[in-house]
C-alpha cells in the first residue's frame, strides 16, 4: 500500500505549483482508487465468506423444499418419511459432530466406521450377557473411547501422522470385528429384537443427540480446547510456538470423537440389532460426506464449524430421501443417485472452497 | 471457460431441476393393464404397488428373476414393482424398508436375508404384507412370526432340499466315476445356512463309502455339526481310501490370497469342483480348457448354458426363471384381501426344489420351456390363484408341483 503525502511530493520534486497541484490531484486520485479497489476487494471477500458460510444452510433449505415438493407430489407418507429422515441421519450426525474435533485440527480418522462396528458388537455382546441397557451403553462408549485413544496415543508416542495410525487401526478393527462375530458361533451378533425395539425410538435418539451436540458445541465454541484445535488446524507451527500441547489436544479430540462413536454405536445396536462384519461399513464415508455438505473445511482450522455435521447430516438424509422418492422403480436409479450425489458433493466443495480464496488471513 | 461459483451453482441447480422433472414422469401411478383372467374376463384386479428387497442386483439369476417380474408379470397383472438397491447388510435392508413404507408400498417380497426379523417387524408395524421368495425362515423364526397378520409366507428350498441338492450333485459325479474333488464353499464362513447344508450333502454323499469320513463324521447331523463348529471345511479332516479332496475355496473376496487359493484348487486338477453356488460365475474361466467340470447350484441363465455347452459346467441344479410366480400370486392375493393361511390360520412355509440339467440339451430344453417371454408360471397358470377364491390346500398343491415334468413336461 502506498500512502502519498502531497507536501512531501512538493518538497522532493521542486516543481511549479500548478504542476504540484496536478501531481497531488493525481496522487489523490490514485490513492482514492486504490482505497476503492481495496474496499471493493474486501467487500468481495466478505461476500465470498458470507456466501461460503451460508451455502450449506442455503443447500439445506433447497433440499428441504425439494424433499417436500417431491414427496407431496408423489404421494409419499410425509410424516413417516420425516421420521425416517431423522432415524437415518441421527447416528451420522452424532459421530460426525464428535469427529469435527479431529478434523478441525487438520487430522483425518479413516477408522470411524470400523470403530463404530467394534463398539456396537461389544455393546451387543455385553447386552446379551447381562441384559442391561446401561451396561450396553457403557460398553459401547468405553470401547469406542479406548479405540480412539489408542489411535491418538500411537500417533503421539511414535510421532506419526494421526491418519497413518487410523489406517492401521482400520485393519486391526476389521480383524477384531471378525473375531467378535466368531465368538457367537455364527455370522451375526443378534441382540434381542424386542429389547431393541423398545428403545429404538425418536425420543431416545433425540435425547442422546441433543446432549452430545450441546456438549460438543460448548467445548468447541466456548472453551480453550475448541480454540486451540482451530489454531492447530490453521497453523500447527504457530500453535506449537504458542505453547499448545499438540499431543494432549489430539488425545482430547480423539476422546471426544470416541464418545460420539460410542453413542453412535449404541444407537446402531438399537436400530439394527443384527450385526455382521459388514455393518456400519459406510459410516466412515457418510461422515466425511456429511461434514463437507455441512460446510466443514477438510483442512480444518479457524473456519471449522461444529454445526457442519448437523447441517450436513440432515442435508444428506434429505438428498437421499428425495432421490429415493424420485428414482424409485427407475432402472439404474441407484447409479443415477450416486452420480447426482457426486456432482452435488463436488459443487458444495467448490462453493465452500471458493469463499476462502482471499489474500486475507481467515478470522 | 472460467468456472465460477455461478457456473457451479447453475450446474447443480440444473441437475436438481432435471431430476425433479424426471421424477414427475417416473412416479406416475402404474397402469392397471388388466390381463384376462382364467375365465377370459377382463381382470377386475386392483392396482398394487409391490416392493422387492434384493441383496444381489448383478448376477444373471437375480436379473432373470427381476425380468420375470418387471417385464412379464407387470405386463400381465396390474402391479408395479419397485426394486431396492443392492442390500449389503441389515442396516441397508432397514433403510430400504423405511423407503418402501414411506412410499406407500402395499407389499414387500424379500430376497434379502441379513435381518428378516426386523423386516417382518417393520412390515407388521406398517401394515404392509411381507413374503419371502426363494428362501425360508428358520424353524425358530417361523414359530415367532407365523401368526403375524401381514406375514404372507415363504416359498423356496428348505434346508433339507438344500442338503439333498448337494447330495445329488456329488452322487452324480461319483456315478460318472470321478474320485477327486475340489469344493467351493461360498458363504460357509458367513454361516450361510443354505451353503452349509449343500456342502454337508456333498460330504455325506462321499461318506457313503465305508472308508470315507469328514473328521470322523459320516451322517448328516455330525457333518453339519462339524461345519458349524469350524465355520469352514478343512480338507485335512477328510479321510478316504477312495476319494480325494484336493482343494477348498470359500467366500468371494477376490483378493490376492483368494486368487492364490483358487489357483491352488484348480492347479490340483480334480475331476470335478462341487460348488455350493455361483460356481460357474466364480470358477468358470479358471477351469476352462482344463478338463475339470463344475457342479453348481445356481440358475438357468445364458451364461450357464454356454458353460454347459463348452463342457465346463457338468451339472446344474438351478432355479428356473419364473420360480417366483407363486409367491407373487400369494402376495397379491393377500393385498387384495384373500391371503392364504394354513389350517390353523398361520402364514405358510412351502418348499420348492431345483430343476437339474447334466447336458446342454437338457439345459436348452429347460430354458425353452421357461423364460421371461414364455414362463411356465404364466398368466394363465397363476391367475386361478390370484384372488380367485382358491383354498390354501389348492395353492399348496399348486406350489408342490414344481418339477420340470409337472410344469413343462
Amino acid at each position: 500500500m502506498h500512502d502519498l503525502n502531497p507536501t512531501d511530493v512538493s518538497k522532493e520534486t521542486d516543481v511549479p505549483v500548478d504542476t504540484r497541484n496536478d501531481a497531488t490531484a493525481k496522487a489523490a486520485d490514485k490513492a482514492e482508487s486504490t482505497a476503492k479497489a481495496e474496499a471493493k476487494a474486501a467487500s468481495k471477500a466478505r461476500r465470498s465468506k458470507l456466501f461460503a458460510d451460508l451455502a450449506p444452510l442455503i443447500g439445506l433449505a433447497v433440499l428441504a423444499i425439494a424433499f417436500v415438493v417431491v414427496g407431496t407430489s408423489s404421494g409419499t407418507n410425509m410424516s413417516y418419511a420425516l421420521e425416517t429422515l431423522i432415524n437415518q441421519s441421527v447416528i451420522i450426525v452424532i459421530i460426525a459432530t464428535g469427529a469435527i474435533f479431529i478434523f478441525a485440527m487438520g487430522s483425518f480418522d479413516i477408522s470411524l466406521g470400523a470403530s463404530t462396528l467394534v463398539a456396537a458388537m461389544v455393546a451387543g455382546l455385553v447386552h446379551n450377557a447381562t441384559g442391561s441397557l446401561w451396561l450396553m451403553l457403557g460398553a459401547a462408549v468405553l470401547t469406542a473411547v479406548v479405540t480412539s485413544l489408542i489411535s491418538a496415543t500411537l500417533a503421539a508416542v511414535f510421532n506419526l501422522p494421526v491418519f497413518v495410525t487410523t489406517v492401521a487401526m482400520l485393519s486391526v478393527l476389521g480383524a477384531v470385528a471378525s473375531a467378535l462375530v466368531q465368538t457367537t458361533g455364527g455370522a451375526q451378533i443378534r441382540v434381542d429384537r424386542s429389547f431393541a425395539r423398545e428403545y429404538d425410538t425418536l425420543t431416545v435418539k433425540l435425547i442422546v443427540a441433543a446432549v452430545f451436540i450441546a456438549l460438543c458445541v460448548f467445548l468447541f465454541n466456548y472453551t480453550r480446547l475448541g480454540r486451540v484445535e482451530k489454531l492447530i488446524g490453521g497453523n500447527p507451527i504457530t500453535a506449537k510456538l504458542t505453547g499448545v500441547s499438540m499431543k494432549l489436544t489430539a488425545i482430547a479430540a480423539f476422546g471426544i470423537a470416541g464418545l460420539g462413536v460410542g453413542l453412535g454405536a449404541f444407537l446402531t445396536v438399537l436400530r439394527t440389532p443384527t450385526l455382521t462384519v459388514t455393518s456400519a461399513s459406510d459410516i466412515g464415508m457418510n461422515i466425511l460426506v456429511a461434514m463437507v455438505f455441512g460446510g466443514m473445511v477438510i483442512s480444518g482450522g479457524p473456519r471449522s464449524r461444529i454445526y457442519a455435521a448437523i447441517i450436513g447430516g440432515i442435508s444428506m438424509a434429505l438428498l437421499n430421501q428425495t432421490m429415493a422418492i424420485m428414482l424409485q422403480g427407475m432402472a439404474g436409479g441407484a447409479g443415477i443417485a450416486q452420480m447426482v450425489r457426486a456432482v452435488l458433493f463436488l459443487a458444495v466443495v467448490w462453493l465452500a472452497a471458493s469463499g476462502f480464496r482471499t489474500k486475507v488471513l481467515p478470522r | 471457460m472460467r468456472i465460477t461459483r455461478k457456473t457451479v451453482a447453475g450446474t447443480a441447480a440444473a441437475v436438481g431441476t432435471t431430476l425433479v422433472l424426471a421424477a414427475c414422469s417416473s412416479t406416475a401411478s402404474p397402469e392397471a393393464s388388466g390381463s384376462p383372467d382364467a375365465d377370459g374376463d377382463a381382470a377386475a384386479l386392483e392396482s398394487v404397488k409391490m416392493c422387492v428387497l434384493v441383496a444381489d442386483v448383478t448376477s444373471s439369476e437375480a436379473l432373470s428373476f427381476r425380468d420375470y417380474y418387471t417385464q412379464y408379470v407387470a405386463s400381465e397383472f396390474p402391479v408395479e414393482f419397485v426394486y431396492s438397491d443392492e442390500l449389503a447388510d441389515a442396516e441397508a435392508e432397514k433403510t430400504a424398508m423405511e423407503g418402501f413404507i414411506a412410499n406407500n408400498c402395499e407389499a414387500v417380497i424379500s430376497f434379502a436375508s441379513a435381518d428378516r426379523p426386523t423386516q417382518l417387524d417393520m412390515a407388521e408395524d406398517a401394515g404392509i404384507y411381507y413374503a419371502v421368495a426363494t428362501g425360508a425362515l428358520s424353524e425358530e423364526e417361523y414359530e415367532t412370526f407365523k401368526d403375524y397378520e401381514y406375514y404372507v409366507g415363504a416359498i423356496g428350498p428348505d434346508v433339507m432340499t438344500e442338503y439333498q441338492a448337494g447330495y445329488d450333485m456329488a452322487q452324480y459325479f461319483i456315478g460318472e466315476g470321478d474320485t477327486s474333488f475340489g469344493i467351493f464353499g461360498g458363504g460357509i464362513p458367513y454361516y450361510l445356512e443354505m451353503h452349509i447344508y449343500r456342502a454337508a450333502g456333498m460330504l455325506a454323499a462321499l461318506a457313503e463309502d465305508p472308508t470315507t469320513s469328514y473328521g470322523g463324521a459320516t451322517e448328516m447331523g455330525d457333518i453339519l455339526g462339524k461345519i458349524y463348529a469350524d465355520g469352514t471345511i478343512n480338507i485335512g479332516d477328510f479321510e478316504s481310501d477312495v476319494y480325494e479332496l484336493t482343494g477348498y475355496l470359500e467366500t468371494w473376496d477376490f483378493d490376492a490370497a483368494w486368487q492364490a487359493s483358487m489357483a491352488d484348487m484348480v492347479g490340483a486338477s480334480p475331476d470335478a469342483i462341487l460348488a455350493v453356488g455361483t460356481g460357474n460365475a466364480i470358477l468358470g474361466s479358471a477351469v476352462d480348457g482344463t478338463g475339470i467340470q463344475i457342479g453348481d447350484i445356481d440358475a438357468y441363465t445364458e451364461d450357464n448354458l454356454a458353460a454347459m455347452e463348452n463342457g465346463t459346467l457338468g451339472y446344474l441344479a438351478g432355479k428356473f426363471t419364473s420360480i417366483n410366480g407363486p409367491i407373487f400370486a400369494a402376495t397379491y392375493s393377500a393385498v387384495v384381501g384373500e391371503p392364504y393361511r394354513t389350517e390353523d390360520g398361520s402364514a405358510f412355509a412351502l418348499s420348492q426344489g431345483y430343476w437339474t440339467a447334466t447336458s446342454a440339451e437338457e439345459f436348452q430344453e429347460i430354458i425353452d420351456a421357461d423364460n421371461v417371454e414364455t414362463p411356465v408360471y404364466d398368466a394363465d397358470t397363476l391367475t386361478p390363484f390370484i384372488a380367485q377364491g382358491a383354498t390354501f390346500d389348492e395353492f399348496a398343491d399348486f406350489v408342490s408341483k414344481y418339477t420340470f415334468a409337472d410344469l413343462a413336461g
